[in-house]
């Protein structure tokens, strides 16, 4: 039976630590280091990059990140893998390659793609339309040799289940051996919130030192344990691991293109410090379809703050949205509620409340200048200690995410593979 | 008696598009109440239940899924965030604070668990 994989995480978004994937690679030792780029909001955020230049799209930190740390991964024979392609993954690849050719090193770049959809028009107004696809794709580039795999559009733990499934050599119906991959690689997926990061125990850890990025030791049976590298801040814990599997799901059935994953079958046992085992869990086929990311350009977006202090809030709240409400041409307006603050409140700003009023509109126009000059104008002319919380803002373009479903025989997964070979995979 | 939800339960929150997502779990403290407290926490956290402790979801579809191999329970709040992160104007329109505000909420344990 083959030996556990180390899998480490690096970025659990796109603006991470920059600094993470030299801490994991110096900081102990890895089999392998992933990183997740992509949010629903990210996926609409490249798709606006490509607008401006076809040959962005792509997560442009994970670039810089390699070009620091390229040689050290090929030295310590640690492969890395990523979803940082976002809309190109092959310009990503190419970009990899220049690195790597800078650097007088010769390292193996392979890609995935056919996650990206748009070709096929399906979506009305999609500006992205990216299925989530699996880890089989990740697993075959590396089964080629393949030190470096750059995906777009896979679901977050195939970072994780594609280079176990490499590893130990699974069938794809290994359903629970996958099913226990996926575990391992949705907890350690968000970086460090499986280390302590946005965790409501924080008290209770080592808060001196920066938090470890995670890390999964994935065993051939799909069990794992996680835990991060000796000497760094926040702690592996059975409420660690917990925060991050109870999060981001939607029912007790976690949904994936390559097996369906039942929560309530995870057991988690504590083994040692900073050592968190995970076993038990069973998996099943999975859904037919597969889950398609969409955003589509929703319009424009301002807004501004009001602060209103101390007396008589609500007239006053009252009294400057009677005033602005008539002057805006917005189609959509508005105002939050204010609740009034606690009385005799012993500073300003404990004294003071904020009212705020968001526009929304197709066009970039009436929540510009239209919306943010009559609010300014009120500044003499309103509610006692009229202040607004910032200056004038520029109006902000923003996506509305939509989940969709597709067809399996629609998505054409391919791995471009590191000399240039193309093959289509399940 | 009526005291802060997190007092021993801890939170983690988030968004999926429109909707608000918020695991809530029983922290591994050592105390010998555990199993009690998961008890207690499942049979507490219902729709209602979210609905009455999150006012701005009462008018919203509330589902609660146990997870008690966790101690868990994960609800999801469809539509509370509007269309989603980049369109909501909501005052944290990712919901990430709206765990920690669950567990500031008082509610009604039984002094045993305490």
């Amino acid at each position: 039976m083959s030996a556990p994989l180390r899998v480490g995480n690096c970025s659990g978004f796109y603006g991470d630590r920059i600094s993470a994937m030299r801490e994991m690679l110096e900081g102990g030792p890895l089999d392998v280091l992933t990183g997740d780029y992509l949010a629903e909001l990210t996926m609409l955020i490249l798709g606006r990059d490509t607008m401006k230049d076809p040959s962005l799209g792509y997560a442009r930190t994970h670039l810089r990140q390699l070009e620091d740390c390229l040689g050290l991964a090929a030295e310590r024979g640690v492969r890395i893998v990523s979803n940082a392609g976002g809309l190109n993954p092959a310009g990503l690849a190419d970009r990899v390659r220049e690195v790597a050719a800078g650097l007088g090193l010769d390292v193996a770049v392979a890609h995935v793609e056919g996650d990206d959809l748009r070709p096929l028009a399906l979506f009305d107004g999609a500006l992205t339309a990216n299925a989530y696809l699996g880890a089989a794709g990740i697993a075959r580039a590396l089964d080629a040799g393949a030190q470096v795999v750059v995906t777009g559009r896979v679901t977050d733990a195939s970072l994780v289940v594609g280079p176990a499934w490499h590893h130990h050599g699974w069938d794809a119906t290994a359903y629970d051996a996958l099913a226990g991959a996926v575990v391992a690689g949705h907890v350690i997926e968000c970086g460090t919130q499986a280390t302590g990061g946005n965790f409501s125990g924080f008290r209770s850890l080592d808060l001196s030192r920066p938090l470890g990025f995670p890390i999964a030791e994935v065993a051939a049976d799909g069990s794992s344990v996680v835990t991060k590298h000796d000497g760094t801040g926040g702690a592996v814990t059975l409420d660690t691991v917990t925060a991050q599997l109870v999060y981001e799901i939607q029912s007790t059935r976690y949904l994936g293109p390559d097996v369906t994953v039942d929560l309530d079958s995870v057991r988690l046992a504590e083994h040692g410090p900073d050592r968190v085992a995970i076993s038990g869990v069973r998996g099943e086929a999975a859904p037919e379809r597969l889950k398609v990311c969409v955003n589509e350009l929703g319009g424009f977006r301002n807004q501004v703050e009001f602060v209103l202090t101390g007396l008589d809030v609500d007239d006053k709240a009252a009294w400057v949205r009677a005033q602005l409400d008539p002057q805006l041409t917005a189609r959509d307006v508005e105002w939050s509620q204010v609740v009034a603050p606690p009385p005799d409140a012993t500073s300003e700003e404990a004294a003071s409340v904020l009212l705020r009023c968001t526009v929304r509109d197709p066009e970039a126009g009436p929540v510009g200048r239209a919306f943010t000059g009559p609010a300014v104008e009120l500044a003499l002319a309103s509610y006692p200690g009229f202040t607004m919380t910032t200056p004038p803002q520029q109006p902000t373009p923003y996506g509305v995410y939509r989940p969709e479903l597709v067809d399996r025989d629609l998505v054409h997964q391919v791995v471009v593979h590191h000399d240039g070979r193309r093959e289509e995979v399940a | 008696m009526r005291t802060p939800l997190g007092t021993f339960v801890h939170a983690r929150s988030g968004d999926k598009g429109g909707d608000a997502n918020v695991g809530l779990w029983v922290a591994h403290d050592g105390s010998p109440a555990y199993d009690a407290r998961v008890a207690w926490l499942l049979d507490l956290v219902t729709p209602d239940a979210v609905r009455t402790l999150l006012p701005e979801a009462a008018d919203l579809d509330v589902e609660v899924h146990r997870l008690p191999g966790l101690g868990a329970v994960n609800v999801v709040a469809h539509g509370l965030l509007g269309q989603g992160v980049a369109a909501s104007s909501r005052f944290d329109p990712q919901a990430k604070g709206l765990g920690e505000f669950l567990r500031s909420r008082h509610v009604e344990i039984p002094e045993e668990l305490l």
